[in-house]
C-alpha cells in the first residue's frame, strides 16, 4: 500500500446503508443513517446526499439523536468508540473511548449523560455472549475522552439492535434473545423474565425477532420468528402478566416500531408490506403493499409526520404519514450475486449489473449515483422465502449500445432448467428498449457465455453453453417488414466438449472459443474452425485477444494455475506463467489486461501488456476473497499522467467486485488533484432563510418600518418602547410595602387621565408605535426585551420609593394601552 | 397603510387572473401553434459541468429541475408569489466542493471522490427580489431583497468568490455579498435598464447590456469599456475566451432581441473596438447558447444556440480578428414528431460536451421537456431527428418515484421457440461450401417460379374441365396454388389413411414441394393440427420420396421439419416414463378399490393429469380424440412414435 502512494484504491457505490435504522431529525428535514465507516445525511425531501460525517475507523454500528440536543447526534462504531457530532454542519464534537466493539446504542431522555451499549462480554472476547451495559459519558472539554464508567445492566443479549428497546420514560428497558423477554426496571433494579414455551413442533419458530415499548403506556410489543406480534402488559411482577397476540405477517416479522403518541404500531418483514396496526383497535390495520423489497428497518420521526423503512435491496423509503411514498433513496443495490458480468452500457456510460430480483440496474459511474432499474424479467416478484424464481443471469451490450441481449434463467432443484434468452432493440423514437425477440430453450443447458461481435458490420451473438454447443445468432435482414428478428445462424460444437468461455477479437474477424482443455478459433464470417490451440493441463478458465498493437496475441487461463499467451500468427504459445488467475480483464482503449489472482484467501491484481514481459503494475492483497467481476470504464477525459505507473490508467478506470459485493476503483494522485482543484467552497450564508409566517408578514411589516424609519428619529421613539412594560413588570414585581400608598397612585392615575391637550398628539404617535413593538415582540424577538430588563434591574433599587418623572410617564403609558389590568389592579 | 395593501392585493389578484388568461391559450396550443415557443422566453440552464440537472422555470411560475441522467423530474419548487412575482431568469452557482475534512491518511477502501454537486441556484423575480434555491435540501435558502425597485432581468455568480450579480429594469447593478446576504455594492450602471450580465472567467471584469454594453471593471466599478452596435435589448452575452484582456485576445459575444444575428466583439488593446469583429448567422432570436470557450488561439470556439423557432445551431470558430461575411451555421439541428403530418418539436435548450459528437438536448414542452444525449454527425449540413414525445413521456413519468424503468414489451416482438425456424441454425446441405446467403435464395426463387409456371401450365390445362370438387387432390392443388385455407383446412381435416394416401399419390409432382410447405407451416401451430398433418407427411414420404430426393434445396426444406420433430419429441422417454408410472399407479387404485368394493375412483381426475402432460410438449394430441383413458396414452405413443420414425426418415435423407 504504501509503495504505491499516488494509487489508491477507493470504495465507489457507498455501503450498505440499510445495515442500521436510519434516523430522522426533529424538523424532518434530514434523514442520518449508518453508511459503512461514515453516518450519511440525506435531505428527506429531495433524496440528495447532503454530507457525510467522517471520523470512524470501522463499520458504524448505530445512530440516535442526542435527547439533550436535537441537532447533536451520537454513533457508536466496531472501532470502540461513541461520537458526538453536529450533523448540520458535519462537526464531530466529542469522542468517547470505550474500548470495546460496540453492536448498538440507546439512549434516553431520563437517563442524561448515559448511552447503554451493547458490547461483547469481558471475559468471553471471541465468542458470542453480549451484554448491555451503561457508559456514564464524562464531562470534560477534551475532544477525545476516555469513557471508563461502565456498569452492566443486562447480561447475555442479543447483538441484534432491535432487540432492545426503551420503555415508557425510560423508567424500563425490555431486550428479547431467543425465546425470552427480560424487563429490567431501573427504579426497582430489578429484572423480570419472561419465557416463551418452545412447545410447539418447531419451536425455533416462537422465537423473538424484534421488540418496541409502547411511549405512553406499559406495554411491549414484540415480534416473533412466525410472524406473530405480541402485545405485552403488566408485566412489573413475575406472574400475572398478560399478553395479546396480532397475527398478519406470514414470514418473520423483521422490526416493529410505535409511533412517538402510541396510537399505531409499525410492522414489517418479508412480505415488503409496511404493516399499520391502531393500538387501541387491533383488529383495524392499514397496509402500504408494494415496498419492493423485504423491510429490515422502520424509523419514525420524532413528529411522527414521516416513516422511513430500510428494505433488504439497499434502499430507504420515506413514507408520508398518511401513507404515501415520498423519496426513495437508493445505494447500489446488492444482492445475492452478481451472475451478469460487470459491463458498461455504451450509451449512457453506466455500469451495469444485477439490480432487484429480475432487473438490471444501471449505476452512473461519474455521479457515483443509481439512475435506475430496468424490468427486464417483467413478472411479478413474489416476497416469499425459498422461492425460484427468474434471475437475469447474463447480459451483453453491442458496440454501440443499440442492442441488449439478456438470458434470464429459473433453476430448480430437479426440474427442467427454464432458460430464456431476450433480445432488446434501443428505440430512439421513444428512448426506451423495446423487445425484439424471445428465444426460449436457446439452449439444452446453462448459458455460461454471452458476447456480442464487436465488429460494427454485423450484429452477432455468440452464446456458449454446458449442453456441448456454442451458438451464433444473427440478426436477419427483412427488407420487406420494417425491422429484423434474430434468429439462430450457426451452431458449434468440438468433440462434445462443454465451451467454457469465448472471446471475440477486436475486430471481430476471429472468435476463441475455449472447450475444456482445447482451444478453437473460428471464422465468424464462413464458420469454419480455423485452428485449436492446446495447453495439457487445466480446462480453459477464461480467453481473452490482446486489442491494438497486441492484437495477435491470444490469452487464455486455466483451472490448473496457468497464463497462457498465443501468438495467432505463428499459432504456438508464447508464454506461460504459473498464475491462478481468477478473471482476466482487457482494457478496450489500450493493450493493457488486467489479472486478478487469487493467492492465500486475497486478490493480487497485474496490469500488464501481453507483449511485454514485466507487469506496468502490481498489487498484491488487494482484497480478501476472490475477484469474480471487473470491468474497465472509459473515462470521460483523459488523464495525462506521465507517471509509468498510473499511466494504465489514464484511459479508462479499472472497477471490480469484491465477494462482499464492494464496488472498489483505483484512483490516481493527479485525477484527485483535478478533482480538488475544480472545486471551490462556496460559502453561502442560510440564516437569512425565512418562514412562509415571515413571507406573510414579513414584507408588510418591513415596509412599515422603513416608512417609521424615514418619518420619525428611530433612536429616541426606541430606546423609550420597551421601557413600558419593563415599568409593568416593575410595579408588580415590586412588594407592595415599597410602593407608594394606593390613594398616591390612584391620585397620580386619575391626573394622568386628565391629559393636557399639548401632549395628546404625542401619546397618539407613542400608541402607534407601541402597537407595532407589540407586533414585533410577538414574532419571537425576545432578545432585546431581555437584555433590556436586565439593564433595568439596578435602577429598581433606588428609584423605587420616589416616584420620578420617568416613572410618571410610564404609569401614564401604562394607562394608555392596558385599563384592563389597571383596573382590576385598583379593584383588588 | 391598509388602503395601500389593500390595493397590493387586488393587483396582484388581477395579476393572476391576466396571468392565467395568458397561459391559458399557450398551454393548449403549445405544440400546434408556434412550435412551442413562447414569446414569454422562459428561463431554462443546464446545471455546470456535468450537466446533470436542467432547471427550467415554466409557464405555470413553478420551477423545476429535472434530471438528464434519468431524464425524470427531479424537484419542482413553487416560490411563493409564484404568480405575481414571477421568475425571470436562473443560474445555476458555482459547484459545492465536498467538505474539506481534516487531511486523512490513504486508508484501503476509503469512499471515493465523486465529481461535485450542484447545489445553488439563483433566481430573479419580476418584483426585484432574488431567490437562492438549494437543491440539495429542496428547499429555499435565502432571499436578497432590497436591491431593485424594479424587475430582475439577469443574475450571475462570480466565478470564485461568494458573490452575485443582478440586473434590473432599475438601471442598476447590485452585487450581493452571499455570506451576509446582504448587498454589497449598486450602481446605476446605464439610462436603460440592465437586461443582460456576464462575469467574465476570472472574475474580474463584469459585461452589462443596457443602452449600450459596457465592460466594468469589478475592483474599481469603474468602466472599462463602451460598445455600441444593438439596437433592441440584448438578451445574451458570453465570453467567448478566457485569454487576458491585454493580449488582444478577450472576445464575447452578444445577442439581441428580434435580431437573427449573434455579434463577436473584441476586446483591443488599443481601444479601436467600436465594432463587432464577427457575426453568427441564426434564423431567428437566440433562446439557449453553450458555449465551450477557447483558451488559446490554436482552440476553437464551439457553439451551441437555440434559437426561438426551435432550431438549434452548432458553430466552430477560430477567433482571431475580425472576419467580414456572417458566418453561417456548420450544423444545423431539427426534431420532428411521428405525426402523420410531422409537427417540428421545438428545442429548448442544448448543451455541448467535451466529445465533438454527442449534444445533450431538452426538447417538448417547457412544463415536461424531454432530455436526450444525441450522437449528432455534425459533417451533414442539417440534421432532421425524429422523436416521438408522448410515448417517452408516458415512458418516463412511471421511473419518477419507483427508480424502475420498464422497457416496452409489444406484440411486434418475435418469440422463438424450440422447433420454430430460426430457433436452430439452418442445416447445410451437402453441397454445404457454398456461401451462406448467396446463391441459395436465388436458386430457391427461380425453383419456385419453375415450379409455378409449370403449375399455372398444368391449370391452363385442366383449367376449365375441372370442376369435380369432389376429388381431393383437385381441390388440395387448388388450395395450395391459391393459399385458401378453407380449402386446405377441409381437405387437412381427413383423418382416412386410405383417402389421404390416394390424394397424395393423385398429386402432380410440382404440387408436392407446396404441400410440404404447407404442411410444414401448419405443424409448427398447434399440436392438434400437427397430430392430422403427420398422416399427410408420412404419406408425402411414402410416395414422393424419390421426387423429394432429387430436388437440390431438399435440405434447407426438411431441416426446419426435422429440428421440430426433435424439438418436440424430446420430451417423450420422460412422457412414457410418466406414463408407466401413472399407468402403475392407476391399476394399483384400481386394484384395490375393487377388493374393497368401493367405486367412486375419480376418473376425471387422471384424465386431467393425462391432458395436462400431453398436451404441453408433444405432438400428440388428445383434444381431438375422444375416446378411453388407455387409447389417449396409445395414441400419444403412436404419435409420437410416429414422430421418431418421421425423424428418422428425415435424418436419412439429410445424411
Amino acid at each position: 500500500m504504501v509503495e504505491h502512494a499516488e494509487i489508491r484504491m477507493v470504495r465507489r457505490g457507498g455501503s450498505k446503508i440499510n445495515f442500521r435504522e436510519p434516523v430522522i431529525t426533529n424538523d424532518s428535514r434530514f434523514l442520518l443513517c449508518a453508511a459503512g465507516e461514515s453516518v450519511n445525511v440525506y435531505s428527506t425531501s429531495t433524496e440528495e446526499f447532503v454530507h457525510d460525517l467522517q471520523g470512524h475507523t470501522d463499520l458504524v454500528t448505530g445512530v440516535v439523536l442526542n435527547p439533550s440536543n436535537h441537532l447533536q447526534v451520537y454513533s457508536c462504531s466496531a472501532d470502540g468508540t461513541v461520537r458526538l457530532w453536529d450533523f448540520m454542519d458535519g462537526i464531530l464534537i466529542k469522542t468517547f473511548i470505550i474500548g470495546y466493539p460496540i453492536y448498538s446504542i440507546y439512549v434516553s431522555e431520563k437517563h442524561g449523560g448515559v448511552v447503554f451499549v451493547v458490547v461483547p462480554m469481558a471475559n468471553y472476547k471471541s465468542s458470542e455472549l453480549f451484554q448491555l451495559v451503561a457508559v456514564h459519558l464524562p464531562r470534560s472539554g477534551d475532544q477525545e475522552v476516555e469513557a471508563r464508567e461502565l456498569s452492566a445492566v443486562l447480561c447475555d443479549v442479543s447483538p441484534h439492535p432491535g432487540a432492545v428497546s426503551f420503555g415508557r420514560e425510560g423508567e424500563y428497558i425490555a431486550a428479547t434473545k431467543g425465546l425470552q423477554l427480560e424487563v429490567f426496571f431501573f427504579k426497582k433494579q430489578k429484572s423480570y423474565r419472561f419465557s416463551l414455551k418452545s412447545g410447539m413442533k418447531k419451536g425455533v419458530k416462537n422465537a423473538f425477532t424484534c421488540v418496541s415499548c409502547h411511549p405512553k403506556e406499559d406495554c411491549i410489543a414484540t415480534g416473533h420468528a412466525d410472524g406473530k406480534i405480541r402485545l405485552w402488559r403488566n408485566f412489573n411482577q413475575k406472574k400475572e402478566y398478560t399478553y395479546t397476540t396480532l397475527h398478519w405477517h406470514h414470514g418473520a416479522v423483521n422490526t416493529l416500531c410505535f409511533t412517538p403518541e402510541g396510537t399505531n404500531l409499525l410492522s414489517g418483514g418479508i412480505e415488503s408490506v409496511l404493516v399499520h396496526w391502531h393500538y387501541t383497535q387491533e383488529n383495524q390495520k392499514d397496509f402500504l403493499p408494494r415496498l419492493g423489497a423485504a423491510i429490515t428497518h422502520i424509523a419514525v420521526s420524532p413528529d411522527g409526520s414521516l416513516f422511513c423503512t430500510s428494505h433488504s435491496d439497499n434502499k430507504i423509503t420515506i413514507i408520508q404519514s398518511c401513507v404515501k411514498v415520498s423519496a426513495i433513496i437508493q445505494g447500489l443495490v446488492k444482492g445475492d450475486g452478481v451472475w451478469t458480468d460487470l459491463i458498461i452500457d455504451p450509451r449512457s456510460k453506466a455500469l451495469v449489473l444485477n439490480g432487484k430480483p429480475g432487473h438490471l440496474q444501471f449505476y452512473s459511474l461519474h455521479r457515483d449515483k443509481q439512475l435506475y432499474n430496468l424490468d427486464i424479467v417483467q413478472q411479478e416478484y413474489i416476497n416469499e422465502e425459498g422461492l425460484d424464481q427468474f434471475e437475469v443471469v447474463k447480459a451483453a451490450f453491442d458496440a454501440r449500445g443499440d442492442w441488449l441481449a439478456t438470458v434470464e434463467e429459473r433453476r430448480k432443484k430437479g426440474a427442467e432448467l427454464e432458460i430464456n434468452l431476450k433480445l432488446w432493440a434501443y428505440d430512439k423514437l421513444t428512448q426506451s428498449f423495446v423487445l425484439n425477440t424471445t428465444v426460449t430453450a436457446p439452449h439444452e443447458d446453462r448459458i455460461t457465455g454471452m458476447f456480442f461481435s464487436p465488429s460494427p458490420e454485423t450484429t452477432m451473438l455468440v452464446t456458449t453453453s454446458l449442453d456441448d454447443h456454442f451458438k451464433a445468432w444473427l440478426l436477419a435482414d427483412h427488407s420487406d417488414t420494417k425491422e429484423g428478428f434474430w434468429s439462430c445462424d450457426f451452431v458449434g460444437g468440438y468433440h462434445l466438449l462443454k465451451p467454457g468461455c469465448c472471446s471475440y477479437s477486436a475486430d471481430g474477424s476471429l472468435l476463441a472459443v475455449g472447450f475444456q482443455e482445447v482451444v478453437t478459433v473460428w471464422s465468424p464470417a464462413s464458420w469454419e474452425l480455423l485452428t485449436t490451440l492446446s495447453q495439457p493441463p487445466g480446462a480453459i478458465r477464461d480467453l481473452c485477444f490482446g486489442r491494438l498493437s497486441c492484437s495477435k496475441y491470444l490469452l487464455g487461463t486455466s483451472t490448473k494455475n496457468q497464463l497462457c499467451c498465443w501468438n495467432l500468427l505463428t499459432c504456438s504459445l508464447e508464454w506461460s506463467t504459473p498464475m491462478d488467475v481468477s478473471l482476466l480483464q482487457a482494457d478496450p482503449l489500450s493493450e493493457n489486461m488486467a489479472a486478478f489472482c487469487s493467492q492465500s484467501g486475497s486478490s493480487d491484481l497485474f496490469v500488464f501488456k501481453p507483449s511485454e514481459p514485466r507487469p506496468l503494475y502490481s498489487q498484491k492483497a488487494l482484497c480478501t476473497g476472490k475477484v469474480q467481476h471487473a470491468v474497465f470504464a472509459p473515462r470521460d477525459q483523459m488523464l495525462e499522467s506521465c507517471e509509468e505507473r498510473t499511466q494504465w490508467l489514464n484511459r479508462s478506470q479499472l472497477y471490480f467486485i469484491t465477494q462482499d459485493m464492494d464496488l472498489l476503483t483505483f484512483s490516481t494522485k493527479t485525477e484527485e488533484d483535478r478533482l480538488l482543484a475544480s472545486s471551490k467552497q462556496l460559502m453561502v450564508d442560510d440564516s437569512v432563510a425565512v418562514t412562509p409566517f415571515y413571507l406573510l408578514l414579513g414584507k408588510h411589516r418591513r415596509q412599515q418600518l422603513e416608512k417609521q424609519e424615514a418619518l420619525t428619529n428611530p433612536m429616541a421613539e426606541r430606546t423609550q418602547l420597551p421601557q413600558g412594560s419593563i415599568a409593568i413588570k416593575e410595579l408588580l414585581h415590586t412588594p407592595a410595602h415599597v410602593l407608594p400608598s394606593a390613594s398616591f397612585l390612584c391620585a397620580m392615575f386619575v391626573r394622568s387621565l386628565l391629559v393636557s391637550r399639548s401632549s395628546a398628539r404625542e401619546e397618539k404617535a407613542e400608541e402607534e408605535m407601541e402597537s407595532e413593538k407589540e407586533e414585533e415582540d410577538s414574532e419571537g424577538e425576545a432578545d432585546p426585551r431581555l437584555g433590556e430588563s436586565a439593564a433595568w434591574a439596578p435602577s429598581e433599587e433606588f428609584g423605587a420609593p420616589a416616584l420620578t418623572k420617568a416613572q410618571e410617564r410610564e404609569l401614564r403609558k401604562v394607562k394608555t394601552f392596558d385599563h384592563s389590568w389597571l383596573s382590576s389592579l385598583l379593584d383588588s | 397603510m391598509k388602503s395601500l395593501q389593500l390595493t397590493h392585493q387586488r393587483a396582484c389578484a388581477v395579476g393572476n387572473n391576466t396571468w392565467l388568461l395568458a397561459i391559458h391559450p399557450d398551454i393548449g396550443s403549445i405544440m400546434a401553434t408556434d412550435g412551442g415557443s413562447s414569446s414569454l422566453g422562459l428561463p431554462c440552464v443546464f446545471s455546470p459541468k456535468s450537466r446533470q440537472y436542467l432547471a427550467l422555470c415554466a409557464q405555470d411560475g413553478r420551477l423545476r429541475i429535472w434530471n438528464t441522467d434519468i431524464k425524470t423530474l427531479n424537484q419542482e419548487y413553487v416560490p411563493s408569489a409564484h404568480l405575481s412575482a414571477t421568475c425571470t431568469c436562473i443560474s445555476w452557482g458555482p459547484c459545492r466542493k465536498a467538505k474539506e475534512g481534516p487531511q486523512r491518511k490513504k486508508r484501503k477502501s476509503e469512499a471515493g471522490q465523486v465529481e461535485n454537486q450542484v447545489d445553488l441556484l439563483a433566481l430573479g423575480t419580476a418584483a426585484g427580489s432574488v431567490i437562492i434555491y438549494s437543491t440539495v435540501k429542496g428547499a429555499l435558502h435565502c432571499t436578497l431583497d432590497g436591491g431593485h425597485s424594479g424587475r430582475v432581468n439577469c443574475v450571475q455568480w462570480h466565478p470564485e468568490d461568494c458573490l452575485l450579480y443582478s440586473g434590473s429594469d432599475d438601471t442598476h447593478i447590485v452585487e450581493w455579498d452571499l455570506q451576509t446576504g446582504k448587498a454589497r455594492c449598486k450602481w446605476k450602471a446605464d439610462r436603460a435598464s440592465v437586461t443582460s450580465l456576464c462575469v467574465s472567467p476570472d472574475g474580474k471584469l463584469l459585461l452589462s447590456a443596457g443602452h449600450t454594453i459596457k465592460m466594468w471593471d469589478l475592483e474599481t466599478k469603474e468602466v472599462y469599456r463602451k460598445f455600441t452596435g444593438h439596437s433592441t435589448a440584448v438578451t445574451t452575452l458570453r465570453f467567448a475566451t478566457m485569454r487576458p484582456p491585454d493580449s488582444n485576445g478577450l472576445y464575447f459575444l452578444s445577442g439581441a432581441a428580434h435580431d437573427r444575428l449573434l455579434s463577436v466583439w473584441q476586446v483591443r488593446e488599443d481601444g479601436k473596438d467600436k465594432n463587432s469583429v464577427v457575426s453568427f448567422n441564426l434564423t431567428d432570436e437566440p433562446q439557449h447558447i453553450d458555449i465551450f470557450t477557447s483558451n488559446s488561439k490554436e482552440e476553437a470556439v464551439r457553439l451551441a444556440v437555440v434559437c426561438k423557432d426551435g432550431q438549434l445551431h452548432l458553430f466552430e470558430h477560430f477567433l482571431n480578428g475580425p472576419c467580414k461575411k456572417p458566418l453561417s451555421p456548420s450544423c444545423t439541428v431539427q426534431m420532428a414528431g411521428v405525426e402523420d403530418s410531422p409537427v417540428p418539436v421545438p428545442l429548448l435548450a442544448a448543451a455541448l460536451t467535451t466529445d465533438t459528437h454527442s449534444l445533450l438536448l431538452a426538447y417538448g414542452n417547457h412544463l415536461q421537456p424531454v432530455m436526450e444525449r444525441v450522437e449528432v454527425n455534425t459533417a451533414e449540413r442539417h440534421v432532421c431527428l425524429t422523436r416521438d414525445v408522448h410515448a417517452t413521456l408516458s415512458l418516463t413519468m412511471e421511473t419518477t418515484v419507483s427508480k424502475v424503468k420498464t422497457p416496452v414489451v409489444n406484440a411486434k416482438s418475435k418469440v422463438l421457440v424450440p422447433g420454430l425456424p430460426g430457433h436452430q441454425a439452418t442445416v447445410k446441405g451437402a453441397l454445404g461450401s457454398e456461401k451462406r446467403k448467396g446463391t441459395d435464395a436465388k436458386e430457391m426463387s427461380i425453383e419456385e417460379r419453375l415450379g409455378k409456371i409449370e403449375m399455372s401450365a398444368e391449370k391452363g390445362v385442366k383449367g376449365t374441365p375441372s370442376l369435380q370438387t369432389d376429388n381431393f387432390a383437385v381441390l388440395l392443388v387448388q388450395g395450395l396454388e391459391s393459399k385458401d385455407a378453407n380449402i386446405l383446412n377441409k381437405v387437412f381435416q381427413t383423418r382416412k389413411d386410405i383417402l389421404i394416401k390416394k390424394t397424395v399419390a393423385r398429386l402432380p409432382l410440382p404440387a408436392v414441394l407446396p404441400l410440404v410447405e404447407e404442411i410444414t407451416k401448419r405443424m409448427q401451430g398447434h399440436p392438434y393440427t400437427a397430430v392430422l398433418m403427420v398422416r399427410w407427411l408420412k404419406a408425402v414420404f411414402m410416395l414422393h420420396t424419390s421426387y423429394l430426393a432429387s430436388l437440390p434445396d431438399l435440405v434447407l426444406q426438411l431441416g426446419v421439419l426435422y429440428h421440430m420433430i426433435e424439438s418436440r419429441v424430446k420430451m417423450f422417454h420422460k412422457l412414457t416414463k410418466l406414463h408407466g408410472k401413472l399407468y402403475l399407479l392407476m391399476t394399483q387404485v384400481a386394484t384395490s378399490d375393487s377388493g374393497n368394493k368401493v367405486k367412486d375412483v375419480d376418473h376425471t381426475a387422471k384424465l386431467v393429469y393425462e391432458e395436462e402432460s400431453s398436451d404441453d410438449d408433444d405432438a400428440s394430441g388428445d383434444e381431438g380424440l375422444p375416446d378411453e383413458d388407455s387409447d389417449v396414452g396409445g395414441s400419444a405413443d403412436t404419435g409420437a412414435v410416429g414422430g421418431m420414425e418421421y425423424r428418422l426418415i428425415v435424418k436419412l435423407f439429410i445424411k
